[in-house]
């Protein structure tokens, strides 16, 4: 096994955070073998929008021929994130498939017949990116359609507008058990992905780029400090290697790490001139300012008991799950849920057609072998909270996981909240060592959701409130001022009536008319409110 | 409920974790039944067995599924302290009326497991000490100073039927060679200041010395058992070290206030129920306190209560009081210790 060896470039991890667990790791099982590709799908489903933000607007129609790399989805949104075609095909279908997206329900997607024959074309021409300006540079990271590829789907050319940036962290903690495909990809292209960040470097003025890690990957940080090593750069590249500790590659967590310092509260890193970007997202980066190669593929690492031949996968996006099951002869696989992710944060898919996308690193495909208490696929019953205080032993926001737990169960949501809630970052390493095994992400997920659905509920009524109110008001205005008129006209006809007697010529009343006609204008234009309209 | 992240899950379960509790207490229940004859494994026996039927008892009732919540051992937990925390010979019927209202009132009305704001086996054993004063103080000497040891029956017919076969009573075993009846190191200190003696003088009392000596080794094999607790990671140093330390502070502060009129802290450390409570009761986590520093507040005002009671109150044994009292303010010390979340009192100062 390869050492680390500490020297000006390789350094130790200055900070530390509190909590963290050490759960198994599970990584070499996948991260022994070199990357791999797999025989072109049948087709593809691909979602038409990968990223958080705002969907773009489909530019293609079913029957088109489409080449690799063609645009499909246009978003032009601030916070957009183009698709184009991973492979040559056809667009058999636009409809709605099951993906993974979390709220389960099914989203447009492109479906593509691939074709037998790929020709790669290059979409864009390559830019030497040392000779362009930052600007040139961002609007390729957004024509290509790249978005953090650590799992957020954050659009790339965002997070790179914010300035002034200091230090460009890149997050190759890689943190979650069974999750390799950033080891391997530093292990095989640290040249491309310090190229990327040496863009990423350019683009928001950064003068110093820190590779954050941890210790279980000596490979990766070898090749990485050799590469270093032979770079020219007036920006200092350094690898500052934490040990090994979950949930380390949690931002404020790697920040903490890097810096010493935490994330204030409420503030994004730029507020302490930090840039936190993924391993594989630079890469993408690389690829698309270099190679002039959009955004259409990416990394994964398929892996868990079920797979003869675990390891590392360029897969195209749209691939079905199904169809990789296929590939590698998955057949007892039932009722099973791949675990998309990591085993602590992913996700549950139940539903195989769907698709690999923008935010899938990792797929876990496990059976559990009888009564190992190691991999959960089905949830029982838990024993009540006996309030051991393990949890807040591991939360590393320093939360009460077990008050939280508390009051979610109990609906107390303003306690709920001024415990922290929001400031939870569901790594589920409270979850993890709890003995009563408690779900407790899913109390703190339900608590997050009906809060926020009471807020927009008030936020709602507050407004219908304030809407009735002033309608309310208008309206008995209204009233007033007419009656007032109605007043002054009554008032005005007795006088006249008076006056006709005492002047019975209508000099003396000719005079008072027009002085109260000058009178009621003065006060029209003295009075800021118009008439109301009714 | 659906399935969710994480899939991941780390081995001890929360029964394991009661388990070992039980297992950890051995130590103590062996040598406390050498010093204070077979009641105490009797005692231990039916409270067990009670704390258990009054548990199926009140599931059955609650319609949950007894068996299932049961093997979290909870249950078990509660019946082991409470026969250790009471005289030797008490009778049954009374660790009956005590263990079920630790279990029924103090456990299973608020919620059961998870939901008691009280520590149930202290609520039992404060219940039957105000009920049951007498009996309830009525400790064995230990059976390295007495003639009158009571053999395995003796103590089964003392416990069922308050005589032995041949008649003897309590009192009969209570009595030493030279006609004193004798009652705990703690009872005992109580008395002779009562009767005006001096610190110095009640420790040079041979009996005394004898029979603490028999609570020392009780206390050093509750500290054992706590040492494999800690060690095992069962449960964590905050409570037990706080606790000790409130023990030896405010027995200093009030021993070097006046050596004549208090006991000193060695008496204190190795004496009643110091190390069964330090490690194994005031460390119930469901009704301590339950964030970092609460635990600190909470286990130090324990063992602080705890010497003020045994210097100035109107009972020696001081663990149950203490704790319960504490069991109290537990909500509001958790309230006021919660701890920094990361980043939020760095956006204080941004705001200054
Ligand atoms: S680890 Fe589980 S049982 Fe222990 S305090 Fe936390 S939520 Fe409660
Ligand atoms: S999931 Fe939330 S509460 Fe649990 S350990 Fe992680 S941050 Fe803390």
């Amino acid at each position: 096994m390869t050492t680390i060896e500490y020297n000006h470039i390789v350094k130790k991890a200055q900070g530390r955070f509190n909590g963290g667990i050490h759960p198994t790791e599970c990584k070499t099982l996948s991260n022994q073998q070199a990357i791999q590709s797999l025989p072109l799908p049948n087709f593809l489903i691909l979602p038409v929008q990968q990223n958080i933000g705002q969907p773009g607007e489909i530019i293609c129609q079913v029957g088109d021929e489409v080449s690799q790399g063609q645009l499909l989805v246009d978003n032009t949104e601030v916070f957009g994130a183009n698709i184009h075609a991973p492979l040559a095909g056809k667009i058999i279908a636009i409809d709605q498939y099951p993906t993974n997206h979390p709220s389960g329900l099914p989203q447009t997607c492109l479906k593509i017949k691939t074709a037998k024959q790929q020709v790669s074309t290059e979409l864009f021409s390559p830019i030497n990116w040392q000779q362009v300006e930052p600007q040139q540079l961002l609007e390729r990271i957004k024509l290509a359609g790249i978005v953090g590829l650590g799992g957020a789907a954050f659009p790339t050319h965002v997070k790179l507008a914010a300035q002034p940036i200091n230090t460009l962290i890149v997050n190759a903690m890689e943190c979650e058990p069974y999750i390799t495909c950033d080891d391997r990809l530093l292990q095989e292209q640290s040249q491309q992905v310090i190229q990327g960040a040496l863009i990423s470097a350019k683009i928001v003025n950064a003068k110093e780029i820190i590779f954050a890690t941890e210790d279980n990957k000596p490979d990766a940080i070898k090749q990485l400090s050799q590469c270093i090593k032979q770079i020219k750069s007036e920006v200092t590249i350094k690898i500052i290697v934490a040990p090994t500790k979950y949930p380390s590659g949690g931002e404020k967590q790697t920040i903490e790490l890097v810096t010493g310092k935490q994330l204030p509260k409420g503030k994004l890193p730029a507020s302490m001139g930090l840039l936190v970007q993924n391993v594989a997202t630079l890469f993408a980066v690389y690829q698309a300012v270099n190679k002039g190669m959009p955004l259409t593929s990416r990394l994964v690492t398929l892996t868990g008991n079920q797979i003869k031949t675990p390891g590392n996968y360029w897969i195209p996006f749209g691939t079905t799950i199904e169809s990789i099951m296929q590939h590698f002869d998955i057949s007892d696989f039932t009722n099973q849920p791949v675990v998309m992710g990591g085993p602590l944060m992913g996700q549950p898919i139940f539903n195989y057609q769907a698709p690999v996308t923008k935010a899938t690193n990792c797929l876990i495909f496990n059976i559990a072998a009888t009564d190992e208490k190691m991999w959960l696929t089905q949830s029982t019953q838990h024993q009540p909270c006996i309030r051991c205080g393990e949890c807040d032993k591991a939360c590393p926001v320093d939360l009460l996981p077990q008050q939280l737990f508390w009051f979610s169960q109990s609906d107390q949501w303003d306690n709920l909240e001024n415990q922290g809630l929001f400031d939870c970052i569901e790594c589920g390493a409270c979850a993890y060592v709890c003995p009563s095994e408690i779900p407790l992400v899913h109390y703190y997920r339900y608590g997050k959701s009906s809060i926020k659905t009471i807020q927009r509920n008030h936020e709602k009524s507050e407004k219908a409130k304030k809407r009735f109110e002033f309608r309310e008001m208008r309206l008995a205005r209204a009233k007033e001022e007419r009656a007032l008129k109605h007043k002054k006209a009554a008032e005005a006809r007795k006088k006249a009536a008076q006056d006709k007697k005492a002047d019975p010529t209508g000099k003396q009343t000719a005079i008072n008319e027009a002085l109260a006609r000058v009178k009621a204008k003065k006060s029209a234009q003295n009075s800021t409110n118009p008439q109301p309209k009714e | 409920m659906s399935l969710s992240s994480p899939f991941f899950h780390q081995a001890l379960s929360t029964s394991k974790v009661m388990l070992i509790v039980c297992i950890a207490l051995l130590p103590g229940i062996i040598v406390q039944s050498y010093f204070f004859s077979y009641g105490v494994l009797i005692n231990v026996f039916f409270c067990s067995l009670f704390a258990i039927i009054a548990e199926y008892f009140v599931l059955y009732l609650r319609k949950r599924k007894p068996w299932k919540i049961i093997k979290d051992n909870s249950a078990l937990v509660t019946g082991i302290l409470m026969g250790i925390a009471i005289p030797p010979t008490l009778p049954l019927w009374m660790s009956f009326i005590g263990v079920c209202f630790a279990i029924i009132v103090a456990k299973q009305l608020y919620g059961g497991l998870g939901f008691n704001p009280f520590n149930p086996a202290m609520v039992g054993y404060v219940l039957l000490l105000i009920s049951f004063p007498v009996e309830m103080t009525s400790w064995l000497p230990a059976t390295t100073i007495t003639p009158n040891v009571p053999d395995f029956s003796d103590s089964l017919n003392l416990i069922l039927f308050s005589q032995t076969s041949n008649g003897d009573d309590v009192e009969f075993f209570r009595q030493l060679a030279d006609g004193y009846t004798m009652a705990t190191p703690l009872d005992f200190t109580k008395t002779q200041f009562t009767l005006g003696l001096m610190t110095s003088e009640i420790l040079t009392n041979e009996t005394l010395l004898k029979s603490h000596h028999a609570w020392h080794l009780v206390n050093l094999a509750f500290l054992v058992g706590g040492l494999i607790l800690l060690f095992l990671k069962i449960i964590r140093w905050h409570i037990p070290v706080a606790f000790l330390s409130g023990i030896i502070l405010t027995s200093y502060l009030l021993y070097y206030y006046d050596p004549n009129l208090f006991m000193p802290t060695s008496f204190h450390l190795t004496t009643g129920a110091t190390m069964l409570g330090a490690f194994f009761i005031a460390t119930d986590p469901i009704s301590a306190s339950t964030t970092p520093k609460g635990r600190l507040i909470y286990g130090f005002l324990i063992g602080f209560l705890i010497v003020l009671i045994r210097a100035f109150g109107g009972y020696p044994e001081a663990v149950g009081f203490a704790v319960l009292l504490l069991n109290l303010a537990s909500p509001t010390i958790d309230h006021y210790t919660k701890p920094t979340i990361y980043g939020h009192n760095l956006e204080e100062h941004a705001n200054e």
